[in-house]
């Protein structure tokens, strides 16, 4: 078991229980006074976060390559959940996101997350030598884009672009064409206008807000002035643990959640909001440490899927504290209340911790069989890899 | 490319190598730019603009609340209050909570327990129906127990509000009722003016009177608390208090006990009179303070503040005479003879003649043009100097000194110098005195004329400004002014109604110094010749004022006959204002004073008797005995 542990990278771990800490530390603030023991939503948390822990330290015991096995199923699984919550699931807020079962909420598309991003490592590690082709890039592109639009229809159009953010990440890193990468952002960015023209009117007002948020500061915009008012107010070192009027007297909105980095930078000022994203930064980095490290494509992808994973949604939810990006919904992970999120972020560094402790591990025998089948065009000096 | 093996390639060496090393570190550098202009965007906020967005945050949750002051007390001049902020509970409603099918029987319930009358109540509804979030007022003022009651039965009263707040009560309200004026609600085109005082919509001002002219020193000024408030709107601590500034308040310089009597005088000889209406003003001629100002028929200011009933105030509104109207100071009528000694001044002053100079009446002067300008003695005065021309009020000699006479070829002073003189007794402007609506009078001169009647000046015009008729209009108020320079030796005050302001402590916060308009460009030996003109058309029996000589002191003043255009009688004479004013103890004046009677005929019958009243009453300090009680008692009737 000893040696089990020092396999484990630590780096990693460190930055995620930190990471969980400034949520559970923020939501402590703003908790219901009345709530005790397990009404407390950081009480749950902390809770949560520790089993979630203890599932990635599991799944560093276990050979990250059985999800290669997996892969499939786990792939059909999630997008045929995503298929039932859009017909039975729970309509909330405008959306069908996710299922009810007694008190717990199963959300499908952040368990599609892994699943797809198991799923394109697979994918991309088995077709290692013809990444290049356009065909590979555009079935992988399919795959993607299956899960993505059941989300998008949800609606939910933040997550559906993490996905697009995964997949450009892992097929980058498996070695497509440039162009080939570029010609679906290409595309996007030409079919921009017409979008434009034909997007419902909330959707051009988000974007108009997310360019000027005091245009409408009691409307559209107000979450977005908000926030930006409780960041700018926390200064140096912040209104301390509990303080601060636009948390604590609720100007900011779903502070819990989308905008709980706006809470921390508030309460703890610039010294929380930098090394809350320095942890982060920690987090991603040893996630692409871990890929480099892997000792095989599957693995490798697999890291940067869980590194692009975690950096889109953490960025992309800062940019929009920060107004830098439009609000679209996206939550920290780690930190954000979301027990869904949280559990499947963990299992995901569990996946990291798996790459990184099986580095030295025997060759898979499906993984030999890549070596046969990748080996050949690879053998030259300036062979396959990084063209 | 990957000749040189990476370390991520070393670690697995003796395992194949496997591609996407480079394009894995560029994904990692990407990510540290991502989050290095995350975390510079994060000390423009906090750092650079952090102070920006401080002010932010505590404008967001600062709820400021302000605290209205208690208005100002009046009190007369030995410290009676005349008015106190009496407790009063008013209902309100808000007629989106009102639904309309109930609004029948609510109003109804609302009626009995109020004591206001249902079609009131409908109406002021319909109003505020357009208005559905902003409560209306129902009732100004209703009893304690009703109010008690309303907020007992407020489930059965949707929209109904039962509020707190003072009224104002007039403890003379009837004696003092031109001079204190009122509050009331803000009149719709001024809230805009008012809200930038700082004066809430639904405040009561004031509307008249001190009350108005005070406004701002009475009220005070807001005090203020700064509450916590979160997202929601509820309040949570308090941040700040700033106490309000209580309003100041006001010592008149009039006495209740002298202004009500004189009130009373007036109002017993104006009631031998059908419909007797008037005005009386009396002065300090030395510094200006205002005894007593009355002007009949008046109101109660308490009616407005208690909520009039309709029909009382429909009686105040249609009334011809116009109670509503201060006529001491808002009131414009034609002098008649009272101006006569502007005219003798001026001649004088101009050289037009000597004082000792005298000129021949024979009742009636004929211009040349054809006009002819009567005395109101057909036989005329014979030969008259000035002294007698003003005891005897002859017209025919101010004729002469103003407009001059073709036939002696006497230059008379001229309408430009008349006029100069007029203003220089302060008639056509305003005096000043602390009342809103004080009106300034004209004094007509040929461009006046020229512009306003697109008529040129005559002779006859300025032989009509001379003896106060044709186009002059003063005020009682003036009029009072004016014999109080004459009396105190020639310095044109003005007039003072406010005494001090005192703060909430009962010191003085500031005191109004008697203050000189204008000195009489009259010469002291001039001057006394008025003074005994005035003395023996009081004091000798040619005189045209015997009726003002009083038991106790010494009068001098001066009667006057103000035709205005109107019904001729049967004799064929214009209707008339009865005039007279003067100052008393002629000696040493410590009274000034001005007696209007508005269509009462001749002054020396209708105005003196009550000038000798009211400085009787001054002098002793006992009320005279009833006019019609008097020996020479001649009632208007028997004039008429």
């Amino acid at each position: 078991m000893l040696l089990r542990l020092a396999r484990i990278e630590w780096a990693i771990v460190v930055s995620t229980i930190a990471l969980v800490a400034f949520g559970v530390l923020m939501l402590s603030t703003t908790a219901d006074p009345g709530a005790n023991g397990l009404q407390n939503q950081a009480v749950q948390k902390a809770i949560l976060g520790a089993v979630g822990l203890g599932f990635a330290f599991a799944m560093a015991q276990i050979d990250y390559r059985a999800l290669h096995g997996v892969a499939v199923p786990l792939y059909l699984a999630g997008v045929l959940a995503l298929v039932m919550v859009l017909l039975v699931g729970d309509f909330d807020l405008g959306a069908r996101r996710w299922f009810e079962v007694g008190s717990i909420v199963i959300q499908p598309s952040e368990f599609m997350k892994v699943a797809a991003v198991v799923a394109f490592a697979k994918y991309l590690a088995d077709r290692r030598g013809s990444t290049q082709s356009f065909r590979t890039v555009m079935v992988s592109l399919g795959l993607m884009l299956i899960p993505a639009g059941l989300i998008f229809l949800q609606p939910d159009l933040g997550t559906a672009l993490i996905f697009g953010a995964i997949w450009i990440a892992m097929v980058f890193v498996a070695g497509a064409r440039w162009w080939h990468l570029l010609m679906p952002v290409a595309i996007a960015l030409a079919a921009f206008p017409f979008a434009w023209f034909f997007a419902q009117d909330y959707m051009r007002q988000r974007f108009v807000t997310f360019l000027d948020p005091s245009s409408d500061p009691l409307g559209a915009g107000y979450n977005v002035l908000q926030a930006r008012i409780s960041i700018g107010s926390g200064s140096w070192f912040g209104h301390g643990l509990g303080q601060g009027s636009q948390s604590q007297l609720e100007f900011l909105r779903v502070r819990d959640t989308d905008f709980i980095f706006a809470m921390l930078g508030e309460q703890l000022g610039l010294a929380g909001t930098v090394g809350l994203l320095a942890f982060f930064t920690l987090l991603i980095v040893q996630a692409l440490v871990i890929g480099l490290r892997a000792r095989d494509m599957f693995g490798r992808l697999l890291a940067v899927g869980i590194a692009a994973m975690i950096f889109t949604q953490s960025f992309v939810n800062i940019g929009m504290n920060v107004g830098l990006m439009p609000v679209t919904g996206i939550t920290l992970p780690l930190v954000s209340l979301g027990k869904n999120s949280l559990l499947v972020t963990l299992l995901s560094v569990g996946i990291l911790l798996s790459i990184h402790a099986h580095r030295g591990a025997a060759p898979f025998r499906q993984q030999s069989m890549h070596v046969v089948r990748g080996s050949l065009p690879a053998a030259g000096p300036r062979g396959g890899l990084g063209r | 490319m990957e000749a040189h093996p990476r370390p991520a390639a070393r670690t697995g060496a003796g395992q194949p190598r496997i591609s996407g090393t480079r394009r894995t570190l560029l994904l990692g550098g990407a990510a540290i730019a991502g989050n290095t202009a995350l975390a510079a965007r994060l000390w423009q906020l906090q750092v650079v603009e952090s102070d920006t967005y401080r002010v932010q945050a505590a404008q967001n949750r600062a709820r400021t609340r302000p605290i209205q002051p208690l208005r100002g007390l009046i009190f007369d001049r030995n410290r009676e209050p005349l008015v106190a902020n009496a407790p009063v509970f008013s209902v309100w409603l808000r007629p989106g909570d009102l639904p309309p099918e109930r609004e029948g029987p609510v109003l109804a319930n609302l009626a009995v327990l109020s004591g206001e009358r249902l079609e009131d109540l409908q109406f002021k509804l319909n109003q505020a129906r357009t208005t559905p979030d902003t409560p209306a007022r129902l009732a100004r003022a209703v009893p304690r127990e009703s109010a008690l009651t309303i907020e007992e039965r407020r489930h059965d009263l949707p929209g109904i509000i039962v509020r707190t707040g003072t009224r104002r009560e007039y403890a003379h309200g009837d004696v003092f009722g031109h001079i204190l004026g009122f509050t009331g609600p803000i009149p719709a085109e001024e809230v805009e003016g008012y809200r930038r005082q700082g004066v809430r919509f639904d405040e009561d001002i004031g509307l008249a009177g001190v009350e108005r002219s005070l406004q701002t020193q009475l009220r005070g000024r807001d005090g203020e608390q700064r509450l916590e408030a979160d997202a929601f709107g509820r309040t949570l601590n308090e941040l700040s208090f700033r106490p309000p500034q209580v309003g100041q308040h006001a010592v008149l310089t009039i006495a209740l006990n002298e202004q009500k009597a004189i009130r009373e005088i007036l109002a017993r000889h104006l009631a031998l009179r059908d419909r007797g209406a008037g005005a009386a003003v009396v002065l300090r001629p030395d510094s200006g303070d205002v005894v007593a100002m009355v002007s009949l028929p008046d109101y109660d200011s308490n009616i407005f503040t208690r909520g009039a009933s309709s029909e009382s105030f429909a009686l105040l509104v249609s009334d011809p005479r116009r109670p509503l109207i201060n006529h001491a100071i808002s009131g414009l009528y034609p002098p008649g003879s009272t101006y006569k000694v502007i005219a003798a001044s001026g001649a004088l002053e101009a050289g037009v003649v000597l004082p000792q100079s005298k000129i021949h009446c024979g009742g009636r002067l004929i211009l040349p043009s054809g006009w002819a300008f009567d005395d109101w003695l057909p036989q005329g005065h014979g030969l008259v100097d000035l002294e007698r021309a003003i005891a005897e009020s002859c017209n025919i000699y101010f004729y002469n000194v103003s407009g001059g006479n073709p036939y002696t070829r006497l230059q008379g002073l001229g309408n430009r110098r008349l006029a100069e003189f007029e203003r220089s007794f302060g008639f056509g402007e305003r005096t000043g005195i602390d009342l809103p609506g004080e009106a300034s009078g004209l004094v007509p001169t040929s461009e006046w004329k020229n512009k306003n009647l697109q008529q040129p000046w005559v002779t006859g015009d300025t032989y009509h400004a001379a003896i106060g008729q044709g186009l002059v209009q003063v005020t009682p108020l003036q009029i009072a002014s004016m014999y109080a320079a004459i009396g105190n030796g020639g310095r044109v005050m003005r007039p003072r109604l406010i005494d001090r302001m005192l703060d909430q402590h009962g010191n003085v916060a500031e005191r109004t110094a008697p203050r000189v308009r204008s000195v009489l460009p009259i010469s002291d030996d001039h001057l006394r010749l008025l003074q005994s003109g005035l003395y023996r058309a009081v004091n000798e029996p040619s005189g045209t004022g015997p009726r003002a000589r009083s038991s106790h002191t010494v009068v001098a003043g001066k009667t006057g006959t103000a035709e205005y255009s109107g019904l001729r009688d049967a004799e064929g004479r214009l209707p008339s204002h009865a005039w007279f004013a003067g100052y008393a103890p002629a000696e040493q004046p410590q009274y000034a004073f001005a007696v209007l009677v508005r269509d009462g005929g001749e002054g020396s019958f209708a105005a003196a008797p009550i000038a000798r009243d009211i400085v009787d009453y001054l002098m002793t300090g006992d009320m005279p005995p009833l006019p019609q009680e008097r020996p020479d008692f001649i009632s208007p009737d028997q004039r008429l």
